[in-house]
């Protein structure tokens, strides 16, 4: 009786299995690499329709964010500004009120302007978090996290792009561990503060009056500890001192 | 064998290259597998919405009606006279810095001048007008540098020229707070200039709520007295 399969049948199994096994190694490592919003969004930067730029106004001019986004501590939202800001600094007469970048706000501002259409400017959307989760800016800003924790240096973006993946993993990490992204609530705005920037007597006389406890047992506590002055310490008294408990439970976000 | 895995080292290559780094600028809205849950249709702030006739979601309130949230304005009828949130309602003082025509002098009396407000005006005034005005209010603010235009020679004669340079001097329209005249304003001349502007200075009643503007005059007042 002859051979009803041939010889090279003997290694179709294993040769099935290496082929499944290389493709599915590409797949995880594919998968592995871009289905994470650390791949699909870290770096969207949209074109605007005015080229408007944070490293100038921010940075350079070293106005507040809150000059333009008004109501990020008071709101779960934070606002764009609208044309009208704009035009207090760039109407007719002031700062660069000729440039052709400016053409859309004076169509938005202008009526004596002869393509004036009085709509508002259409700003894409760069940050957005699906709308099955709850974020809400001013629990946040209001509670020492500074800007920079979740958008990075825009007061050193041209253009404004997405920095941090702000995934469910992003804001559990910072949720479970917050003390080295507080910060004192007059430097939520000053995306460049340093520990070492901070007055150190006047941070704790300040606790101390909160703490409703004697500064200088304050003091050498730390000092008994071993604790270096700097961004862990200054959180972690923050969130003692001022209770701040980040919720991790699924209902405080997926509401 | 060897077919396979030349056409795999042909996908993997094609897809190394396709891919880009992570991090690396892009500017197609990111992808999203399963988008009906991640965008519903509801109104959202600041979006655009096709359920109204002129396409925005944001609406201004019908009128005679107050958002969720404020509270009724200060009227004969009763209201309440002071709150955090409210821009700019009734036609009282508080409201207004008026009083029948005239600017009002003085604090409007619900309002406590307390050493809380001061602050609260010092960093609102840091945030809304130092870019102008400058920390002292001396009008010398880092925009004044990019603003307005120095004169240019033209077809103008030297003496004129001279003139004019000298007239400009580098000191920006951006009106001098510490300036006598505008020592002289009343507290509600101050805050009529917040909420309505003047002549260059735009209006700050879309950004600064009334307490909030109330805040700045003290403040205002505090750094005219300690510039006397
Ligand atoms: C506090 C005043 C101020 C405000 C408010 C302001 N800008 Fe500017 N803007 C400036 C100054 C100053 C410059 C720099 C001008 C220069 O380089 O000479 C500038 C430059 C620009 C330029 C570059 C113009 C060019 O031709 O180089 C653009 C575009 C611009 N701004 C857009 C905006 C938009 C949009 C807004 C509203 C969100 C805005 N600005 C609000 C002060 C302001
Ligand atoms: C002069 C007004 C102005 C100031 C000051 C300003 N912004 Fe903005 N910001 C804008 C405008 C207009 C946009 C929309 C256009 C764009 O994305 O570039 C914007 C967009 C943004 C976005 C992206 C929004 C999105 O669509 O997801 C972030 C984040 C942001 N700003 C953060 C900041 C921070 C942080 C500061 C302070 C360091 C700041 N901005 C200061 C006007 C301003
Ligand atoms: C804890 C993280 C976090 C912090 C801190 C934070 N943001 Fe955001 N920001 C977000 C998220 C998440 C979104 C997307 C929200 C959404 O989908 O509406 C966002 C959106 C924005 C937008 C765009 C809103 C829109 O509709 O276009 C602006 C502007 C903005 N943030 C400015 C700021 C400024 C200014 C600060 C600091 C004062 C700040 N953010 C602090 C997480 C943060
Ligand atoms: C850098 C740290 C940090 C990051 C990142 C962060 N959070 Fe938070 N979150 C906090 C802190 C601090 C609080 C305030 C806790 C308190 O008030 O005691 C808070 C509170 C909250 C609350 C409760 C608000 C309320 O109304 O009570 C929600 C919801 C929330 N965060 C959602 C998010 C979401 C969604 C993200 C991701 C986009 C996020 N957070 C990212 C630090 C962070
Ligand atoms: C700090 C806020 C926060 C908490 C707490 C939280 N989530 Fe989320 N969750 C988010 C955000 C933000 C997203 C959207 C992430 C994104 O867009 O990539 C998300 C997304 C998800 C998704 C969809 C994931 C995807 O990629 O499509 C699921 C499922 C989910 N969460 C389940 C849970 C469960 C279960 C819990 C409780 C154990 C929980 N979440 C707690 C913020 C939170
Ligand atoms: C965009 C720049 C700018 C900003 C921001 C600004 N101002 Fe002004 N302000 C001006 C200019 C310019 C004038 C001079 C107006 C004129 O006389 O035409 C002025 C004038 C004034 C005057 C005098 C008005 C008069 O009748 O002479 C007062 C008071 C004043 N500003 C207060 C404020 C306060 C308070 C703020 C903060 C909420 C503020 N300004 C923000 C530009 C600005």
């Amino acid at each position: 009786m002859g051979n009803t399969f041939p010889k090279w049948t003997n290694w179709i199994a294993i040769k099935v299995l290496i082929c499944l096994g290389a493709l599915g190694t590409a797949v995880i490592a594919l998968a592995w690499y871009s289905w994470t919003p650390k791949y699909t969004r870290v770096g969207y930067m949209p074109q605007q329709p005015i080229p408007f730029d944070h490293s100038l106004h921010a940075g350079q001019l070293g106005m507040d964010c809150r000059y333009c986004h008004s109501f990020v501590e008071s709101s779960s939202h934070s606002n764009l500004p609208n044309a009208e800001l704009c035009w207090n600094c760039h109407g007719p007469g002031k700062v660069k009120s000729d440039s052709p970048r400016l053409e859309l706000l004076r169509q938005a501002m202008d009526p004596n302007y002869e393509n004036y259409t009085g709509e508002p400017i259409q700003w894409v959307q760069i940050h957005e978090t699906p709308d099955y989760a709850y974020f809400n800016h001013s629990a946040h800003v209001n509670r020492g996290v500074s800007c920079v924790e979740c958008h990075g240096r825009v007061d050193q973006m041209p253009v404004v792009y997405h920095a941090k993946p702000l995934s469910m993993s992003f804001c559990l990490d910072c949720h479970r561990n917050p003390d080295k992204s507080l910060r004192p609530l007059d430097e939520i705005t000053n995306l460049d503060w340093e520990a070492e920037d901070e007055d150190r007597d006047e941070f704790y006389s300040q606790l101390a009056l909160v703490k409703g406890v004697d500064k200088d047992a304050l003091v050498s506590a730390d000092e008994e500890e071993g604790l270096e002055w700097g961004k862990e310490l200054i959180g972690k008294h923050i969130r003692e001192g001022w209770a701040v408990n980040p919720p991790q439970d699924c209902a405080a976000c997926h509401r | 064998m060897r077919w396979f895995f030349l056409v795999f080292a042909f996908l993997v290559i094609t897809m190394i290259i396709g891919l880009r780094g992570r991090g690396e600028k892009f500017s197609k809205p990111p992808f999203e597998l399963f988008p009906d849950m991640d965008r519903q249709y509801k109104v959202k702030f600041q979006k655009p919405s096709h359920f109204f006739e002129n396409g925005m979601g944001s609406r201004k309130p019908v009128e005679g009606t107050i958002p969720m949230g404020f509270h009724p304005p200060l009227t004969k009828e009763g209201g309440v006279p002071t709150s955090d949130l409210d821009f700019s309602y009734g036609d009282d003082y508080y409201n207004t810095g008026l009083f029948g025509d005239l600017y009002g002098k003085g604090f409007p009396k619900d309002l406590e001048v307390n050493e809380e407000l001061l602050k609260r005006g010092e960093q609102r005034y840091q945030i809304n007008c130092v870019p102008c005005h400058g920390e002292s209010g001396n009008g010398k603010g880092i925009v004044s540098k990019y603003w307005g235009f120095p004169p240019v020679q033209g077809d103008k004669s030297d003496e004129e020229f001279r003139k004019e340079w000298d007239a400009f001097n580098g000191i920006p329209p951006s009106a001098n707070l510490l300036d006598p005249r505008v020592m002289a304003f009343p507290e509600g001349q101050i805050f009529w200039t917040i909420t309505h502007g003047k002549g260059l200075m735009g209006s700050y009643r879309g950004t600064v709520n009334v307490k909030d503007r109330w805040a700045i005059v003290a403040y205002v007042k505090a750094l005219q007295a300690a510039s006397k």
